[in-house]
């Protein structure tokens, strides 16, 4: 069975301006605690588009049972971090910048399972194609819930 | 039998359907099969080259020689694969970002350079800065993109009209001796039509560089931000009569991908805004065409920003029109910087 893992930004829109500070929460729960061999916690911003994935780590946390008391790692952590300066979310043509908290767990005989909320650094609105306008539109919406789980 | 042992699997994007783990223990094993072959013949073959009395099996000799290239090919290409394996198994994007990060931040190198801690992903704009203007702070060089394409037209000219040239001339020979050829007749005809159209193509790339004068940029600020206003000052020399000359600033989104075996990059504009334009006057030896006028960069646009595989980049760029001439482009890099922190914050915290 795959363990459940929840962020919460403890931010209701989710967005944010460079400089500020990030806060949020998460848990990992529905597996034995002895099962989970690590625990990384990540605020980072990856692209997406026509080009291969780029990714940048802006903060990360690694944690193994033996820094929790009694070894157990499911119990609710909270991450902070001040954001960087840049980049900025984008939604370009052929390029995006997503920022997210990526929780990833580790467990025994190799699995893994990972769980991601985005957020929006910034306030940039999307590019449209330039046929169809030239520079801006609508404001930037936070996208849905930036869950994804994969293992 | 499928769960344990999958011969061919899907790969969906970057994720796929095997499992990860046994997908590091193979690319492990085979590449360190490949070091054990190769260290073990490199080590075989040295130890025969500097021990006489072992029975040698390769005498001293070009073939010798290929066979320690290879053998050591082999050793570095295994050598390398397994400690990539080592580093991938059990190592998530993050971790290895991370420790990525960590190691430029203590390059030495990286700390005598300036602006990239506080503005990661954006470029450096050294090279944009050293060059003092006439008129203006700073003279912007002028991006090398179109070089690039007088190199390619020059080569391809060359070695297709050389080949086309050889069969042509064979082609001839056995007209001329009563024994023609017409299959490689036939072939010659289209080679010949191409090998014209490039030569007329690299004339004109030729001429675009060397006949059309030099185009230059400076401007009173840099780098630059979202909303700021500066001053640009436009020149142009040579002998020429322009029917329209315009300056716009451009942002463009370029990303690299693999296709296939093959790497691309394509560059996709999002944003033109025309600056400057006139139309219809000469230029004249001695004295060049020169505009000064504001330039201001627009609110809530995307800085510029490069990483591994993407990429926004902003320049200045001026096109012309002028008779007897084809059209001609020369693109000016310029770096836009994300706007300052603090009044967003301020704005936020409202």
């Amino acid at each position: 069975m795959e363990p459940l893992i929840s962020i919460r930004i403890l931010r209701a829109n989710r967005q944010f301006y460079p400089g500020e500070e990030l806060e949020c929460v998460y848990q990992v729960d529905a597996v034995d605690a002895e099962d989970i061999q690590a625990l990384e916690a990540s605020v980072l911003w990856h692209t997406e588009g026509k080009g291969d994935e780029d990714l940048s780590v802006h903060h990360f946390d690694r944690l193994l049972p033996s820094d929790a008391p009694e070894g157990d790692l499911r119990t609710q952590r909270r991450l902070t971090t001040r954001l960087p300066n840049c980049p900025l979310s984008y939604a370009g043509v052929t390029v995006k910048i997503r920022w997210c908290v990526r929780v990833r767990v580790f467990l025994r005989r190799g699995k893994e399972a990972f769980f991601e909320r985005t957020f929006v650094l910034g306030d940039l609105p999307k590019v449209d194609p330039p046929r169809r306008a030239r520079s801006v539109s609508s404001p930037t919406q936070s996208d849905d819930d930036g869950t994804s789980a994969d293992t | 039998v499928a769960r344990i042992f999958r011969l061919w699997e899907k790969k969906r994007g970057e994720r796929r359907t095997g499992s990860q783990l046994v997908a590091g223990l193979g690319e492990g094993l085979f590449f360190g099969v490949l070091f054990l072959i190769g260290s073990i013949w490199l080590t075989y073959l040295i130890t025969s080259y500097l021990i006489p009395a072992t029975p040698q099996l390769f005498r001293p000799g070009f073939g010798y020689w290929l066979m320690v290239l290879v053998m050591t090919s082999l050793t570095l290409l295994g050598g390398g694969g397994v400690i990539y394996a080592v580093l991938q198994v059990g190592t998530s994007a993050e971790r290895r970002s991370a420790l990525a990060k960590r190691a430029a931040n203590i390059d030495l190198v990286h700390d005598a350079l300036p602006s990239s801690r506080d503005f990661p992903t954006i470029p450096r704009d050294t090279n944009l800065t050293n060059s003092p203007g006439i008129r203006l702070a700073y003279r912007l060089p002028v991006s090398h993109g179109t070089v690039w394409v007088l190199f390619a037209a020059t080569a391809f000219f060359l070695i297709w009209n050389s080949v086309a040239a050889a069969i042509m001339i064979v082609a001839l020979r056995n007209h001329m001796a009563g024994r023609p050829d017409w299959f490689l007749t036939l072939l010659a005809g289209p080679m010949v039509l191409v090998g014209l159209w490039s030569i007329y193509y690299f004339v004109q790339q030729l001429l675009l560089h060397t006949g059309i004068g030099p185009t230059s940029v400076e401007i009173s600020d840099h780098p630059l931000r979202p909303g700021q206003a500066c001053q640009v000052f436009v020149s142009q020399s040579g002998r020429l009569s322009v029917s329209s000359l315009t300056l716009s600033l451009v942002c463009e989104e370029e990303t690299t991908f693999r296709q296939g075996t093959d790497i691309r990059t394509e560059r996709y504009p999002v944003f033109s805004l025309p600056v400057f334009s006139r139309e219809d006057f000469r230029i004249e030896p001695g004295s060049p065409f020169e505009q000064e006028f504001q330039l201001q960069i627009p609110d809530n646009v995307m800085h510029s920003f490069k990483s591994g595989h993407n990429a926004v980049y902003w320049m200045l760029s001026v096109r012309g029109e002028a008779h007897s001439w084809p059209p001609f482009e020369r693109k000016f890099p310029i770096v836009v910087f994300p706007p300052t922190a603090s009044p967003r914050v301020d704005r936020w915290n409202r």
